[in-house]
């Protein structure tokens, strides 16, 4: 294998560090919105006539809690195709 | 080519070796559960183990993937002359399924323990209580699904040249092996707490049952943006 060196080295690992930006990001918001959505599901379970507004508030909820992931995407793409 | 085969074997093992955690715990999971159940309910004890039995099965099937994944790495002979990039093609396969599995096994397990608790609880509804498990465990099952494409695609394809394609194609598999751990575990939370509630309100079952997909689809975002990045990683750069 060849030496790396200069700015193929700081590509390199930018290209690794986005793998591992978007992976260990995406762990955070997966569980987090998985247990708001079980939740509501579970509040659905005793108040079925309250179904719009909970389902509304899950889907709200799940969008906070993805801003993360998105934030992770977002740094993923940077170091893919700015730096 | 000694270089690509001490690869394929290091590949082989971490896949395994991770890919088996998850299935393990999820499945023990839901014996835990199927346990704590005949105590309750001694005389259920046919429907009880039956359904423990399938739900166990289909939380394996993270496990399978990673031992066929294992087994391909096991097995794979390099070419002569083939680029001893390779290698990191092969370790990237493994780590992709190795961790891609982990949150799936969990996943599956936490409604299979919930279906138990249920039918525990009242065993007449176990046929429902069986569906929505399955139901809840399929969609679990995406994330690994997805886990396998990115391993079996960097298993086939033929390495480049360019040293920093390599990094590349190593943060692809991480990207994919990490990225559905969470989402892995969060389908398996929604599918939990949704069987909970079917198992006390089985007339809801209909509502449930949408209610739990669009949460799962919801919490299955982060798996697509992870396979997405991953997948510009192997192929754009």
């Amino acid at each position: 294998m060849e030496a790396i060196t200069g700015q193929e080295l700081i590509r390199a690992v930018a290209l690794l560090g986005a793998g591992i930006a978007m992976g260990l990001g995406a762990i955070g918001p997966g569980i987090g919105e998985g247990f708001v959505a079980g939740k509501a599901c579970e509040a659905l379970g005793k108040r079925p006539d309250q179904s719009q507004l909970i389902t509304r508030t899950m889907i709200i909820g799940q969008a906070i809690s993805e801003t993360t992931g998105i934030y992770s995407l977002i740094v993923a793409l940077i170091l893919i195709f700015v730096v | 080519m000694e270089t690509i085969t001490l690869f394929s074997i290091l590949a082989a093992g971490i896949a395994i070796g991770l890919g088996a955690i998850g299935s393990a715990i999820g499945e023990g999971f839901i014996a835990m559960k199927a346990v704590e159940a005949l105590g309750r309910q001694p005389n259920a004890s046919g429907k009880l183990i039956r359904v423990m039995i399938v739900g166990q099965a289909v939380t394996e099937a993270a496990a399978i993937f990673a031992l066929v994944v294992s087994l391909i790495l096991v097995f794979y002979t390099p070419e002569a002359g083939e680029s001893i990039y390779k290698g990191y093609y092969l370790l990237s396969a493994g780590l992709a399924i190795g961790l891609g599995t982990i949150g799936a096994g969990l996943g599956g397990g936490l409604p299979g323990g919930s279906c138990m608790e249920g039918i525990g609880r009242q065993p007449e509804n176990s046929d429902i209580l069986t569906i929505q498990m399955i139901v809840g465990q399929a969609v679990t099952q995406t994330s690994s699904i997805f886990a396998l494409t990115v391993s079996l695609i960097l298993l086939s394809i033929d390495p480049s040249n360019d040293i920093v394609k390599v990094f590349a194609v190593v943060g692809g598999g991480l990207a994919m092996g990490l990225g559905a751990i969470g989402p892995g575990i969060g389908d398996g939370l929604v599918a939990k707490n949704a069987n909970l509630a079917v198992g006390k309100n089985p007339r809801q079952m209909g509502l449930l049952t949408r209610t739990m997909v669009i949460g799962q689809a919801i919490t299955e975002t982060t798996d697509i943006y992870s396979l997405v990045v991953s997948l510009i990683l192997i192929f754009v750069v």
